[in-house]
């Protein structure tokens, strides 16, 4: 005899497989469950291996780098990387069991440490990717070069976001004529190409004295001319969420303006947000190499974009050169494109191609 | 309303947009420190001081940063003397083109190098925008299979690729295969140059990188719509009447893509200027973006001002003329 749960599973045919997923997200928050979907896409999971690869490497650089400049300052070590004829402090030496000790293989070196002799070598057992025309290693370059690069591209991104969420919020929360004001303003920036418009602040600004060099000038207009989409996004974000019912309830209790938008509706467009953060640091690094690639960048710091402009002539005769930070680069826009596509189709499955 | 109504409209919207576009970079110029006619005059060599004040002075006079009588003008004044002139179509004269001593007029410039800009960015354009939509139709129709996976990872990679590296790696196989850099020379701009052979040898390559460029945008964005359009109620219907697929995808569902994706690439021309830009650099196609990179590293203020009212001026105009195709592909929208 057919009871009622019989001719439930005829009808929905569901194999075990599904059913123990269903059993896995009953009660899941919903990070987890955003967690559970990338996991499942390889090429987000690439994406996010190779951006935790390169923040590893900014961080552990970063880190050698501060413990080397403060080992010196407390007296310890008596090299001054600065200085070419001087002792080379920093280096992470590699030995290899049944090698002699007194000659080990210098893994990376100070990324200002030119070796006099070694000049423009191509990439051999003790310079993986070769010496450049001043003799310092590749990559000990490529390696230090992280931290700048991503920090820049990490850095330019963020205050972009808080900027345009700021401006956003106010502009789709109260509308009216600061929404008008807020609309003709990212329609003027957003009619130049942004590329042409930051070379043109940073001939103007050039000579400005600011604490952190020339990168500090390019962030500081990069976040006061890029909020406008951020902007866009969270403003029309705000102008459907704030007719929902939650939010008129919570004004029927006598909520502040300020308790609506950072208690109610800005956690629910954290998931936007989240996107923009992920996908335009991609943009971010993409166009601060590309400003140092045409010269506009600080030829003085150690980054991927300034050492691809230094050697970009020399790409016919040694490859090498130039090669390695493009690449460097490549990867970074790569791992944060593959990774904030994933994140953006396990946030939101309805976008999902 | 009428079409030619629209368009009226929205010629005479362009003109407030411009304005707030030179009154930024007029305000960003005047409050950057330095002043410009210390660094127009940093080659004249004096004697004396009073050779360098005379010389200051005769400068300041020419760019109407002073009156005759040495006051100093207020800067709406300047402004409002910028926009008459531009009225006219008069830029002022380069600091950095000269002939004879004597500075080139801006306008002079800008109207013999326009051209190759506009030819380069046309043809990659279309180009791109064909091949976009072939891509994209076969990545669609055969999803998941061999080709589409391939296709999908060639645009990942290539839309991971700095376009200013991806230019110079053209540049460095043609060199190898063709022994041909690609950058441009004198006799490839000999007039007149459509009916120049040379001229399209030189295009080839910057038309390749920047294409290439649009490309990995634009096959992405048709895929993604393509596929949304596919699973439709209607799609299937036309199936089951027996249409072939050719006539489902092209006539069904092409069409209906078309808005979408029309919208988004008339949101990302400026960025497609930008690329411009970069590739005419990087093969020294003596474009717009050239003159414009020239006039920033010599810091040519006037130069920069003329090219940063022309861009926007390219960028609207493009944004109209999507705009107006919205017309044509979606017989639903009135104006």
């Amino acid at each position: 005899m057919a009871t009622i749960e019989n001719i439930e599973t005829d009808e929905f045919i569901l194999d075990e497989k599904t059913l123990r997923e269903i059993e896995t997200m009953k009660g899941a928050n919903q990070w987890s469950i955003v967690w559970r979907r990338i996991k499942k896409d390889k090429m987000g999971m690439l994406g996010l291996y190779i951006v935790t690869f390169l923040i590893l490497m900014a961080f552990v650089s970063w880190i050698l780098l501060q413990l080397d400049e403060w080992l010196t300052h407390a007296g310890l070590l008596y090299g001054d990387p600065n200085l070419i004829s001087s002792l080379n402090n920093l280096y992470v030496e590699l030995w290899i069991p049944g090698v002699s000790k007194s000659n080990p293989i210098v893994l990376f070196n100070h990324p200002t440490y030119q070796f006099a002799d070694q000049v423009k070598l191509p990439p051999s057992f003790i310079h993986p990717f070769g010496t450049d025309a001043n003799g310092q290693d590749m990559l000990s370059r490529v390696f230090f070069g992280a931290t700048n690069s991503l920090a820049l591209g990490f850095i330019g991104q963020m205050t972009t976001v808080i900027i345009g969420t700021v401006l956003g919020s106010i502009a789709g929360f109260y509308g009216g004529i600061i929404d008008d004001i807020l609309q003709r303003v990212i329609e003027l920036l957003y009619s130049m190409p942004q590329f042409i418009l930051m070379i043109f602040i940073i001939v103007l600004f050039e000579d400005i004295q600011v604490p952190g060099g020339k990168y500090a000038v390019v962030v500081i207009f990069f976040a006061l001319i890029g909020w406008g989409g951020t902007a866009l996004i969270i403003r029309s974000n705000f102008f459907s969420l704030k007719e929902q019912d939650f939010v008129e309830a919570e004004r029927a209790l006598g909520a502040s303006d300020m308790r609506i938008i950072f208690k109610h509706i800005l956690p629910n467009s954290l998931a936007p947000l989240i996107i923009i953060v992920t996908l335009g640091i991609a943009g971010t690094i993409f166009l601060f190499a590309a400003l140092a690639f045409f010269g506009f960048g600080d030829a003085t710091i150690v980054s991927w974009g300034d050492d691809l402009n230094k050697w970009q002539d020399q790409l016919l005769e040694y490859p090498w050169m130039p090669m390695f930070p493009a690449l460097f680069i490549f990867f970074t826009v790569l791992g944060f494109n593959l990774f904030g596509d994933s994140l953006r189709d396990a946030l939101d499955p309805r976008l999902k191609d | 309303m009428s079409l030619r109504g629209y368009i009226i409209r929205r010629v005479i919207y362009i003109v407030p947009v411009i304005l707030g576009v030179t009154l930024m970079n007029f305000t960003l110029i005047n409050i950057s420190p330095g002043d410009p006619v210390i660094i127009r005059i940093g080659l004249i060599h004096c004697e004396t001081e009073d050779c360098y004040n005379a010389a200051y002075n005769r400068e300041a006079i020419n760019m109407g940063l002073l009156d005759s009588n040495l006051y100093t003008v207020p800067w709406f004044k300047r402004y409002i003397d910028f926009v008459s002139d531009l009225l006219r179509l008069d830029f002022g004269t380069s600091w950095y083109y000269t002939r004879a001593g004597q500075g080139r007029p801006i306008a002079q410039i800008i109207s013999e190098h326009a051209k190759y800009t506009i030819i380069l960015n046309i043809v990659s354009f279309f180009a791109s925008l064909l091949l976009a939509t072939a891509i994209g139709v076969v990545s669609a129709t055969r999803q998941n299979s061999f080709w589409d996976r391939s296709l999908t990872v060639a645009m990942l990679l290539g839309y991971a690729m700095p376009l200013f590296w991806l230019a110079k790696l053209i540049m460095l196989v043609s060199f190898y295969l063709f022994d041909f850099t690609g950058v441009a020379e004198g006799d490839a701009f000999t007039e007149p140059i459509l009916l120049n052979g040379q001229f399209y040898k030189f295009l080839i390559l910057p038309a390749l990188a920047l294409t290439i460029g649009g490309l990995v945008f634009m096959a992405r964005l048709v895929r993604s719509q393509l596929l949304e359009i596919l699973r439709q109620d209607y799609i299937t219907t036309a199936k089951a009447k027996g249409l072939d697929s050719r006539s489902v995808i092209y006539k069904h569902a092409f069409r209906n893509g078309l808005l979408p994706i029309v919208t988004i690439i008339g949101s990302s021309l400026p960025g497609l200027l930008g690329g411009s830009v970069m590739i005419e650099r990087v093969f020294g196609w003596p474009g717009l973006g050239t003159i414009f990179l020239n006039g920033a590293l010599f810091r040519d203020y006037p130069l920069m001002m003329a090219t940063n009212t022309i861009f926007p001026f390219l960028f609207l105009i493009a944004r109209l003329l999507t705009d107006i195709t919205y017309v044509f592909i979606d017989p639903r929208i009135k104006y």
